[in-house]
């Protein structure tokens, strides 16, 4: 039974918080709310699952949201300085996996702990955006192929959706299903052992912060035609909540442990308790609150489960 | 049994609250950042006019961010309320999410944000007189010569606009050189950039300055500070800047503080009349027209100095 609570508490709890909802709401429970809230669930989960991959090798990512800020912005200058939107979306992605791959050379090749190197990297992706923008947003027309990435629909189901379950089954896929997840696993889990099994654990981290980097160039450029603007700071809300998600996310399914799973678990209770409180008429501080309470109380029920300090991250 | 019974009791009395209440009309409001003292001060007025009226209100808070602002909207849209109001929201930005509070029948009015063609009308100050107003003060009070720093906030669209009117006042007028300018460009830690930004170009142009020039009235209450600190007194320097408030009107009147003057925004009443025009539009069936054939719903926003600021602190 404290097994089964470990495990799936966290999902029960979101779940009945989603059938009060339900009940409750007026309008929560139509097609087009919920798909609203999948919508609004989608940069958050492909933002989370990037950290999620960081966080299995045993390492942060706290730059995850500013790379994505510098993303959207050097894909929207670019569109909106004329370049074609397929080029700028390539530089967008590039410039957030560049960052990526920055984090894990610093934090595989010079040793700078990856808390330290990635407040830094932050920091510099943070004054680029204001470099590139001086604090001005790009705006204009942009092209109805580019601004279809965020806003079409295919089969009636929106582009965003349908983006972040490739993004977040691919990532399961990768972690659960193959040798590279097993081996960043074992990294994050035992990098010592990993090492003398014969595991690359230093390459297995360099993945792990370049994957958080490429996932947030995804992100950036869904955010940029979302908006049809791009602005500095624009996925600055994104860290809070992408590690609330996340670790909301290891409270559930393998608890202890990043999982790709629980993080989408985790963006969608986020989400989903954001839309059902305004739907419900609640004032807008109660968010905040909520979000704050919700991860202290799954995190201590579970770690006083499992009695295990893998929360203290 | 008895927590059954609670359960049971509290199920209907939420149900009851709510059939009640879904009789009222109900309003959304999102303030692009409460944080920011106008914002709110437009944000708390609407839902003070509102209760009033016996309407349900809903006051959400973007913190700033625009993709929150973009969900907040969607939410309001998708929870059915009655009609929105948008405290400086980015109608550019925002377009595919105002179209969808117009395709949901929504009436929207938006305060401070500037034109749409998806919202009702915009409650603004025309932004263009109140920079010249400004202008032509700190101008008038230097005596039409001498140097001045300027503080410059470029991402909001009314800001930019006091800025830009700065300039032509100051191209027509070449005697006072614009000797240092600092452009404000972080908005959730904008008190941190305007401290640092400022006090590095006062300590650099120490002496050789007659006024400063601040695009709004958070930006001039940091330089006053930061004047203090350097001993200057009343005088000294000019300061001028725009919003209007409790705050700007003590200093204004303080032997103590730099400002000297401000454009006063009525804040609070453009929430009011955001309510009102709701109610005559979205409950009465009045006419958009009846209230404002254009865009925009303009209103007046007085010069506040020490001639007249006992008349405001009195309100």
């Amino acid at each position: 039974m404290r097994d089964f609570i470990a495990k799936y508490g966290t999902a029960l709890a979101g779940l009945l918080v989603f059938v009060f909802l339900l009940v409750f709401a007026r309008n929560f429970a139509s097609s087009a709310n919920l798909l609203n809230v999948l919508k609004q669930t989608s940069f958050l989960a492909i933002l989370a699952t990037g950290f999620t991959f960081a966080l299995l090798t045993s390492e942060l990512d706290l730059s995850f949201a500013n790379l994505a800020s510098l993303a959207a912005v050097v894909t929207g200058g670019l569109i909106a300085g004329g370049t074609f939107w397929g080029l700028a979306v390539v530089a967008g992605l590039a410039v957030a996996t560049l960052g990526g791959l920055v984090n894990g050379f610093l934090v595989t090749g010079v040793k700078v702990p990856s808390l330290i190197a990635t407040l830094g990297t932050a920091a510099i992706a943070n004054g680029l955006t204001f470099m590139i923008t001086g604090g001005v947003a790009f705006v204009g027309r942009w092209d109805p192929m580019f601004l279809a990435l965020a806003r079409g629909k295919i089969f009636g189901i929106p582009v965003l959706v349908v983006v972040m379950a490739a993004v977040v089954l691919s990532a399961w896929f990768v972690t659960r299903k193959t040798r590279l997840g097993t081996h960043m696993l074992a990294t994050g889990e035992a990098q010592e052992a990993a090492h003398r099994a014969g595991i690359a654990t230093r390459r297995m981290k360099l993945i792990g912060l370049t994957l958080s980097g490429f996932a947030a160039g995804i992100a950036a450029v869904l955010l940029v035609a979302n908006l049809s603007s791009a602005s500095p700071q624009m996925a600055g809300d994104y860290l809070l909540n992408g590690i609330a998600a996340v670790l909301l996310g290891m409270t559930m399914f393998e608890p202890g442990r990043p999982n790709i799973a629980g993080t989408f678990v985790g963006a969608l209770i986020i989400s989903v308790l954001a839309n059902g409180l305004v739907l419900l008429g609640a004032p807008y501080y109660l968010q905040d609150i909520m979000l704050g309470v919700i991860v202290i109380a799954s995190v201590s029920v579970s770690a006083s489960v499992l009695k295990k300090a893998a929360f203290s991250v | 049994m008895k927590l059954r019974l609670l359960l049971s009791l509290g199920v209907v009395a939420f149900a009851v609250t709510r059939a009640v209440s879904a009789q009222a009309f109900e309003l959304g409001v999102v303030a692009f950042q409460m944080s920011s003292e106008t914002h709110a001060r437009v944000a708390n007025a609407v839902e003070a006019a509102a209760r009033e009226k016996g309407w349900d209100v809903v006051v959400l808070n973007s913190n700033g961010t625009l993709q929150t602002h973009s969900e907040q909207i969607e939410n309001l849209v998708q929870s059915g309320v009655d009609g929105i109001v948008l405290a400086m929201s980015k109608p550019v930005e925002f377009d595919a999410q105002m179209q969808e509070v117009k395709d949901a029948g929504i009436p929207l009015i938006t305060v401070m944000s500037g034109a749409s063609p998806n919202a009702l009308f915009d409650i603004q100050v025309n932004e263009y007189a109140v920079g010249s107003e400004s202008a032509l003060y700190l101008l008038g009070q230097l005596g039409y010569e001498g140097s001045i720093l300027t503080d410059r906030f470029e991402s909001n669209v009314g800001t930019r606009i006091r800025g830009k009117v700065l300039d032509v006042v100051l191209s027509e007028n070449q005697a006072v050189k614009e000797v240092g300018s600092h452009s404000m460009a972080r908005t959730k830690s904008w008190q941190e950039d305007v401290r640092n930004g400022m006090n590095a170009l006062i300590m650099q142009n120490a002496g050789s300055f007659d006024g400063i020039w601040a695009s709004f009235d958070g930006q001039a209450f940091i330089i006053d500070d930061l004047l203090k600190q350097q001993g200057m007194q009343k005088g000294d320097v000019v300061l001028v800047s725009t919003d209007g408030g409790p705050e700007t009107f003590r200093r204004i009147k303080s032997p103590d503080s730099m400002l000297m003057a401000t454009v006063a925004i009525p804040f609070e009443a453009m929430g009011e009349a955001a309510v009102d025009a709701m109610q005559k539009i979205a409950v009465e069936g009045a006419e958009k027209e009846t209230i404002t054939s254009g865009p925009y719903l303009y209103m007046k926003a007085d010069l506040v100095d020490q001639s007249n600021v006992d008349n405001f602190i009195k309100e």
